[in-house]
């Protein structure tokens, strides 16, 4: 039950223009008039826990250099993922993007460490 | 010399990675081997998935320690998937990336697995290094169905008379094996395995022995004792020992029926031990338990029933059109004081063609090995019995059932009339034909021959008491003398008027040597 209320919210709160303290009224006026009350506190976690997911799984760029983050944004963009780029030097070269549960990683890193399981592999 | 390391320098330059396009997700939670992700959107059952440790890493810090750890998505949520974690579930953090492989959970398989002993993902436990020459298998498959089947005919000998001679296994038969602790549930399958050494090479079943929650110094045991009878050359051990994780118990029976299924499909003959399905039933109850699904009879969840007999499912006798290869199963099963109506022991007894039934009390009066022969059946087996065999072991069922009616009356053995007294040293003299010594399987002419003897009174000159020694020393007469009759019965696997003339003329020297 708490997870289909945390759901709702979650959704309707993501709407542009939401108006976040109309929302928190309603829902509670609902619980009271239907004695759900003692849901809240679930409520909360589980709305806490969506949030965590949205953030962890939100879409994100990163490129290893500066000097890529142009290229990077581009290829991005035409891959359908429009998010700022940050830096993360630990990439070696290339960049890595994430929307969703999708990961595109086009990092030297990532390419260097699928080289060496494949060499270490059958060693 | 300048120009070439430019061009490798340029080379390197313009070297762009390929790059991948996967779907990933982020441990939610963890602990007691089973992990909550996020994400892992479209993933499927039995998918197998990579923890990878390396993804918020250095270079330097991923190629320390790049050990990865797999798991095995067996729930699929809403918001995410419960995976089990197949491997050290303490390497698996909050926030680590998982990485779908979209492939189910697979195994190596290949003719390289002969003499090995292998984990339930098909890894080398022993010192002999890696597999070479293998190919993936996925370890869950549809068993065959009706039309790629053909009837069971063509017997698998045990070596142990008992078995041999009244529940006769076929190839591609699933006989269990069921019975208390410490009655001698593995070595009957122990001594199935030494047996087909006396078969020739090419019609020799590979052997397959999957260890389940099994101490792993009895399977060290095995192990040497299968090495040391030269068993190794044919046979292959799958080990998830008490010590290891319940998804590699739940795993290993699967692993075996895999390996077991690369020889049928080959055209060959292979025969799998499950030694046991309790203790795969109870690690699926603690999975099951730990990923949240509900607990039916015994705290066992409701596909218990659908585990075991999609497995067992998987013995077949191929048709001639698929090659005519085989896939024998000896699950084991034990009960608790012989209770066989339990929840698994009723489960799988249904599911299999016959079971071997092993009994405290017998093993306790010192008969090896302690088959009820009342309640043991093979429902299958006795179309795939020689001729040879079926001809001698008409009259034993009926001869042991005779004398465990009368069994009771011995001990007023001083008021019997003859005719009863006879009967039930006829009795005794039987059940002590059936007695075997552990670890010593006889090939299939000597037991035709010793049974025979035993029907024809050719024991009789012996005290039933004595019967055990007259035994074997007609087992080594007939080795040294009998030679003759020995090779009618291995090439003819019948009991003809010649066969029968040149054996009872073996028999009577022996007898009158004896007296």
């Amino acid at each position: 039950m708490e997870k289909t209320y945390a759901k709702a919210l979650y959704e309707l709160a993501s709407k542009e223009g939401a108006d976040s303290k109309k929302l928190v009224d309603t829902l509670i006026a609902h619980l009271r008039e239907t004695g759900r009350m003692k849901l809240l506190p679930r409520i909360l976690l589980e709305l806490k826990r969506i949030d965590a997911r949205a953030g962890t799984l939100m879409e994100s760029l990163e490129v290893a250099s500066e000097s890529e983050i142009s290229e990077a944004t581009k290829e991005a963009k035409e891959l359908g993922i429009n998010a700022n780029a940050t830096v993360n030097k630990d990439l070696v070269s290339g960049w890595r993007a994430r929307t969703g549960s999708r990961i595109i990683d086009r990092s030297g890193k990532r390419a260097l460490l699928d080289l060496y399981k494949r060499i270490t592999a059958h060693a | 010399m300048e120009s070439i390391i430019k061009r490798i320098e340029e080379q390197i330059a313009g070297f762009t990675p390929a790059g991948v396009d996967e779907s990933v997700g982020i441990v939610r939670e963890t602990g007691d081997g089973i992990a909550e992700i996020d994400g892992l959107e479209g993933a499927v059952m039995s998918e197998m998935v990579l923890f990878d440790p390396t993804f918020d890493r250095s270079l330097e810090d991923a190629l320390k320690d790049a050990k990865s750890v797999y798991g095995l998505v067996l729930n699929l949520e809403e918001d995410g998937v419960r995976a089990v974690i197949l491997g050290e579930a303490s390497d698996v953090f909050e926030g680590m990336q998982v990485r779908r492989l979209n492939r189910l959970l697979s195994i190596p398989v290949g003719e390289s697995l002969v003499g090995r002993v292998l984990n339930p993902l098909g890894e080398p436990v022993d010192d002999k290094g890696p597999l070479a020459g293998t190919t993936l298998m996925p370890i869950e498959r549809e068993a065959y169905g009706v039309i790629d089947r053909s009837p069971v005919n063509v017997p698998l000998h045990t070596g142990v008379k008992a078995v041999d001679a009244m529940i006769p296994i076929g190839r591609g038969q699933r006989e269990l094996i069921i019975g208390d602790r410490g009655t001698g549930k593995t070595a009957i399958a122990i001594d199935t395995i030494l047996n087909q050494k006396s078969e020739p090479a090419e019609t020799r079943p590979i052997c397959i022995y999957v260890a389940i929650g099994q101490k792993e110094s009895k399977t060290a045991r095995i192990v040497a004792e299968l090495t040391a009878a030269g068993a190794m050359d044919y046979t292959i051990v799958v080990t998830a020992p008490a010590s290891s994780p319940a998804a590699f118990q739940f795993l290993a029976p699967f692993a075996g029926a895999t390996i077991g299924e690369f020889f049928m499909d080959a055209g060959r003959d292979a025969l799998v031990v499950y030694d046991d399905l309790s203790k795969q039933a109870v690690a699926y109850r603690q999975m099951s338990l730990l990923l949240r699904r509900p607990p039916g009879r015994e705290a066992y969840p409701g596909d218990i029933f659908y585990l075991h007999s999609r497995l067992l499912e998987r013995a077949a006798k191929l048709s001639k059109e698929k090659g005519g290869g085989s896939l024998t199963a000896l699950p084991i099963i034990e009960t608790q004081e012989g209770d066989v109506s339990a929840y698994i022991p009723t489960n799988v007894i249904s599911i299999t063609d016959g079971q071997i039934y092993l009994q405290a009390d017998l093993f306790n009066k010192g008969l090896r090995p302690a088959i009820d022969v009342g309640i043991s059946v093979s429902r299958v087996g006795s179309s795939a019995q020689t001729k040879a065999m079926k001809k001698v072991s008409g009259k034993i069922k009926l001869t042991l059932a005779q004398f465990r009616e009368l069994e009771a009356f011995m001990q007023f053995a001083s008021d019997l009339d003859a005719d009863t007294k006879a009967q039930i040293d006829s009795g005794r003299r039987m059940t002590e034909v059936l007695t075997q010594v552990q670890g010593k399987p006889l090939p299939f002419e000597i037991e035709v021959a010793v049974i025979f003897a035993a029907i024809n009174g050719f024991f009789d000159a012996f005290a039933p008491e004595n019967t055990r020694a007259a035994q074997q020393k007609l087992q080594e007469f007939l080795e040294r003398e009998g030679k003759e009759a020995l090779e009618l019965i291995r090439s003819t696997k019948d009991i003809g008027e010649d066969t029968e003339k040149v054996l009872r003329d073996a028999l009577t020297k022996f007898t009158e040597r004896a007296a």
